[in-house]
């Protein structure tokens, strides 16, 4: 453990850069599918609340089995599965950077549309009836009225998402997409350092993930105030 | 052959292969839970300690291991540790890695349970005599347990689906033995799936289970 400091002090110079380098493609995947995931969160949310119980239905079930997998189990489905199951198709598009956002992505719509569900339930349809009474526009209504209260209840579960998701783009690297994680593995086991390596690697994540996690407390401690 | 011929002929095969792994699964989430419920009241309490020195060190404790990913703490565990001469098996290392990450998060957990009930109980039991620590275990945590059931449940789901990572630091639980055998048959379709169901028959009764506890404790307030 005392020999940490000397170990940074000789390697860091080398792995900082490179780390650095793969935390770009880790936030890419974060971001990319968390854009994702707010799409196919809306779509479920509203077909939960849908009046066909048909697609109420599938979507409980969607949710339901997206969320009860694991995520990594849920990445070697829509990795590995798809080509095998059409092989008539043509799958060289489907790289593993595709297949690590389209498994985050579905892991989070899951995860988003209990949360949009909640967001929209929670607006009273006399909110917007008292609002348009008061002589404002429909738009007008939406953003002073309906809004604010949605994103009181929506932003911050968003938020800690958001978090969650960062951090689960870790088990990208286990179906092979060269991001922080994997590269990690490569320089630790290269240079015969895992605790400094493993050890700075986790510093990154935190100085990623702390920031959101501030905002998020930020985020509830602003929005709370009229509760 | 085509997917659903493969399922047919090989299908049961598969799902006995897997369910091999289901034991190593239970043990290590079981392991890891049991791990988290007692370390995360230690962290807990020391959040809650009056030195200030005390509090400072759990909250660094819990910021870290919730801002970093649990993988990655597994491997400084199982890894990094035999650098500094501690060489953790598979299944060590699993348990302590997932119970560490889990403390955290529990400890949260009763942290908001404790809080939630209400001072005068502490207060009335430390004026019968009680020391704090027989007032925290007799008075307020036997209070506390109906608020913390569902998180605590919900937090058992999550360390079992995280059980799915540790075939990285080489348990074998049904995750890595779906990967063998998808090296062993180049079957991946039909074995990831039936991993898939097997962690679905687990995951899906035990939320289930969580959001009754939730409904019976809204009832119950």
């Amino acid at each position: 453990m005392l020999e940490l400091p000397a170990i940074y002090a000789e390697n860091i110079h080398r792995w900082l850069p490179e780390l650095l380098y793969y935390s770009i493609t880790t936030l890419k995947i974060a971001a990319v599918s968390f854009l994702l995931s707010v799409a196919i969160g809306m779509v479920f949310a509203l077909l939960r609340i849908s009046k066909v119980r048909l697609l109420r239905a599938f979507a409980v079930g969607y949710i339901e089995v997206a969320r009860g997998l694991p995520i990594v189990v849920l990445l070697y489905i829509v990795y590995f599965v798809p080509p095998q199951l059409f092989p008539e198709l043509d799958w060289r598009w489907f790289d593993d950077f595709t297949g690590a956002v389209v498994g985050l992505g579905l892991h989070g719509g899951a995860i988003l549309a209990e949360v949009f569900r909640s967001g929209i339930e929670a607006l009273h349809k006399g909110q917007r009836e008292a609002a348009v009474s008061l002589g404002m526009t429909p738009a007008q209504s939406m953003a002073y009225i309906l809004m604010p209260q949605a994103a009181r209840i929506v932003l911050p579960p968003a938020g800690n998402y958001a978090i969650g998701l960062l951090k689960d783009t870790s088990l990208c690297s286990l179906i092979g997409v060269n991001e922080l994680m994997n590269d990690a593995k490569s320089i630790a086991f290269a240079d015969y350092q895992p605790m400094a390596v493993f050890v700075l690697v986790a510093a990154i994540y935190f100085a990623m993930s702390y920031p959101l996690s501030l905002a998020v407390r930020y985020m509830e401690g602003r929005l709370n105030v009229s509760r | 052959m085509g997917f659903w011929q493969i399922l047919e002929v090989r299908g049961w095969y598969f799902l006995t292969t897997l369910l091999g792994g289901l034991p190593a699964t239970v043990l290590v989430a079981l392991g890891a839970i049991a791990f988290a419920l007692v370390f995360g009241l230690v962290i807990a309490l020391l959040r809650m300690s009056s030195w200030r020195l005390v509090r400072v060190l759990a909250i660094v404790y819990v910021e870290f291991f919730r801002g970093t990913p649990a993988l990655v703490q597994l491997f400084v565990i199982y890894f990094g540790f035999p650098d500094v001469g501690f060489q953790p098996s598979p299944f060590q290392a699993a348990i302590i890695g997932l119970g560490l990450n889990g403390s955290a998060y529990l400890s949260e957990i009763y942290r908001a349970g404790i809080e939630s009930i209400h001072r005068g109980q502490m207060e009335a039991a430390l004026s019968l005599g009680m020391t704090p620590l027989r007032a925290m275990r007799y008075i307020v945590l036997p209070q506390a347990i109906r608020t913390m059931l569902p998180p605590i449940t919900n937090l058992s789901i999550i360390l079992l689906k995280d059980t799915a990572i540790v075939f990285a630091v080489g348990v074998v639980e049904v995750m890595a033995l779906a990967r063998n055998l998808v090296t062993e048959t180049l079957q991946s379709a039909a074995i990831y799936l039936i991993a898939g169901v097997i962690y679905l028959c687990i995951t899906i009764p035990m939320s289930r289970l969580a959001a009754r506890l939730e409904r019976q404790r809204q009832a119950w307030q």
